[in-house]
């Protein structure tokens, strides 16, 4: 009963947010300089059909009945039409939200199970030769400017070695001929890499620099000095009591550490060419294509709200204590 | 009776003694300090790599005097017409239009100081008054502030300056060190909140209420003194964040057009299409962001472990 509640309150709370983001978003939008009305319909339609678009979306009525349009519009993912497609926005997101969900969770958990890894190790061997050379590499791959790492990859791997694409997600020849799925598959994984191993680097930094202090500060704890005491082998404290206990603010950080490898994830997927919403965001920003970019915005804000809802869940769920 | 607060002794009674021997008392302390900070190899090297890319700040202001063909943003080298490697005259080569690299380099250098730096003190100022005034009046608004503070944290910053870029037209370089720094409060207030929560209970604060003190002169007179080492640990981190955050939005084509920076010059070499072939123009830029961020990183976890004294170096628990 408990537990429902707690579940219930935090799926209200993610409801009341996205609303507020939603509202801002909405006064945002009439809010900004130029004509409102530019902001909504193609300004290369005719003007019978910008005529029969205004008042679809309500766009000759007062601010509130607008807004309460935009709200029933949002809710029913009525999001417009992208300007330079010409297609529902909806449809067009639907697309790209597979290729950035492949990208980033595949790079995400690996980032977070090796750097979980290395930083346990890094904290049990505090100050040797071992823990320095890890810690300084988590804190160089943690200031690394994510753009400029993705262009020397792009350089060395794409250009100079030449054994990786230099972007986009397919083989054109493997479309045209009747390839297996197997062979495609393996393509797309060949055009994955670059993009992964960046991602990768820049999120194994901060994993592995919490793990360590975590780990550190769990080291400290009088259970470890009772395990100790038990006589237990130090691989049973370090991995049973130390690590599983270490871990858990690893796991709350995965929640608020999104925004930052969001940030990256579209640096990354628009250098590498990956067709995911963050180049498309960054795509309709510079066209002013605004119906486009409110929709990326507004599904960028819901995916954060649904990552950081399953990582409370999953906190809960490892720390029974919260929910009480 | 010293308070120890992450290790830092601060002596509230000091506070209603003579303002001399107060003086004397933190000057002292700030020497004990800074012994701590430099013996330490990561504030050591934090130290050198700022000084370093300060004399190179301080230098922009100097090159355009020597030959207007200098001038990072509009100083041309009428010999030369495409990206050429380094030389005598251009000690990094030159971009694509005939622009001396090493002086936009500098320039960079100063811009970075300017986004991180004013980015910074803004966040700390805004999170630091947020987290007391939180901490200290509690209830409902206590609750306001730090839902709010939680929707920010969630939202990534260099997705709310697209947005708000595409709606609003290119912004200045001031508009953008602004808006960073609104995104960036929360973190900081979070923490100066359960500071103040701490302290709001202690006797001295209960005195000054009964010695009659209004609200502001409590927060800004007694908790603020003892919030400041916190907010400005925290600084270094945030302008790490924002000397990132204004390179990547300058590397998407989005900075202030008007200015050279790092981010810009990754961007020249990237849609310019040199790329690949003007490893002198693409190495420079990252590197010196990848450097300057991390020289601020190290300086925050040198002052931390100033501070607090359980994280220096010591054998395993």
């Amino acid at each position: 009963m408990r537990n429902q509640i707690y579940i219930l309150g935090k799926l209200m709370e993610i409801v009341i947010i996205f609303f507020v983001i939603m509202t801002v978003l909405f006064f945002l939008f009439r809010l900004s300089p130029g004509d409102p009305v530019s902001k909504v319909v193609d300004p290369m339609l005719t003007p019978e059909d910008t005529q029969y678009l205004i008042e679809q979306m309500g766009l000759d009525k007062p601010i509130w009945e607008q807004y309460m349009v935009y709200l029933k519009n949002c809710s029913t993912g009525n999001l417009g039409v992208s300007f330079h497609y010409g297609e529902p926005v909806f449809k067009i997101i639907k697309e790209r939200l597979g290729w950035t969900i492949l990208l980033f969770t595949s790079s995400t958990v690996l980032a977070a199970l090796v750097g979980v890894f290395l930083g346990k190790i890094s904290a049990w061997n505090k100050g040797s030769r071992l823990d320095n050379i890890l810690s300084i590499s988590a804190l160089v791959c943690y200031t690394l400017f994510i753009p400029w790492f993705a262009l020397l990859l792009l350089w060395i791997f794409g250009f100079k070695i030449g054994i990786f694409p230099l972007g986009g997600i397919l083989s054109p020849e493997l479309w045209v001929t009747n390839s297996s799925w197997f062979a495609r598959g393996l393509d797309i994984l060949h055009h994955m890499i670059l993009p992964l191993i960046t991602l990768f680097i820049i999120n194994l930094g901060s994993y592995l620099l919490l793990m360590r202090s975590s780990m550190l500060g769990v080291l400290r704890e009088d259970y470890i000095i009772t395990a100790r005491a038990k006589g237990l082998s130090e691989k049973v404290i370090r991995n049973k009591h130390a690590a599983k206990n270490a871990a858990l603010p690893v796991v709350t950080s995965v929640g608020l550490s999104l925004a930052f490898s969001i940030n990256g994830g579209a640096l990354t997927e628009q250098i590498f060419t990956w067709p995911g919403i963050g180049r498309e965001l960054i795509f309709a920003v510079s066209n002013n294509d605004y119906p486009l970019a409110q929709a990326c915005f507004l599904l960028i804000a819901l995916v954060v709200l649904l990552a950081n809802f399953i990582v409370d869940m999953l906190y809960a769920y490892l720390d029974p204590r919260i929910t009480h | 009776m010293p308070i120890w607060i992450r290790g830092l002794p601060i002596d509230v009674r000091g506070r209603t003694k003579g303002v001399f021997m107060l003086k004397n008392h933190y000057v002292q302390r700030f020497l004990q300090s800074w012994k701590i900070f430099i013996e330490n190899p990561l504030g050591k090297t934090g130290v050198i790599i700022l000084f370093v890319f300060m004399v190179m700040a301080l230098a922009s202001f100097v090159v355009p005097h020597i030959n207007p063909m200098y001038d990072p943003m509009i100083g041309i080298d009428p010999n030369i017409s495409i990206s050429t490697g380094p030389s005598l005259t251009h000690w990094l080569g030159t971009d694509n239009v005939g622009r001396d690299l090493f002086a936009q380099l500098l320039e960079g250098a100063k811009v970075a100081f300017i986004v991180g730096l004013s980015s910074a003190f803004f966040s700390i100022v805004l999170g630091m008054v947020i987290g007391m005034i939180s901490g200290y009046a509690g209830g409902t608004l206590d609750t306001f502030l730090m839902r709010t503070a939680d929707i920010i944290m969630v939202l990534p910053s260099l997705v709310i300056l697209l947005i708000l870029s595409s709606l609003f037209g290119q912004f200045n370089i001031w508009i953008i060190v602004f808006i960073i720094a609104i995104m960036r409060w929360p973190a900081v207030s979070r923490v100066i909140r359960s500071q103040t929560l701490s302290l709001k209970h202690r006797p001295f604060i209960e005195a000054s209420k009964v010695a009659g003190a209004s609200h502001l002169r409590i927060i800004f007179r007694h908790i603020m003194p003892n919030v400041l080492p916190l907010a400005f640990l925290y600084m270094t981190f945030r302008v790490t964040s924002a000397i990132l955050v204004e390179a990547a939005l300058s590397f998407l084509g989005f900075g202030d057009p008007s200015q050279v920076s790092w981010g810009m010059m990754l961007q020249w070499v990237w849609k310019s299409g040199n790329m690949f072939h003007a490893p002198y123009w693409l190495l420079p830029p990252g590197i010196s962001i990848s450097l300057l961020t991390l020289a601020f990183y190290l300086l925050g976890r040198a002052m931390d472990e100033v501070l607090d004294p359980r994280l220096r170096k010591e054998g395993r628990a």
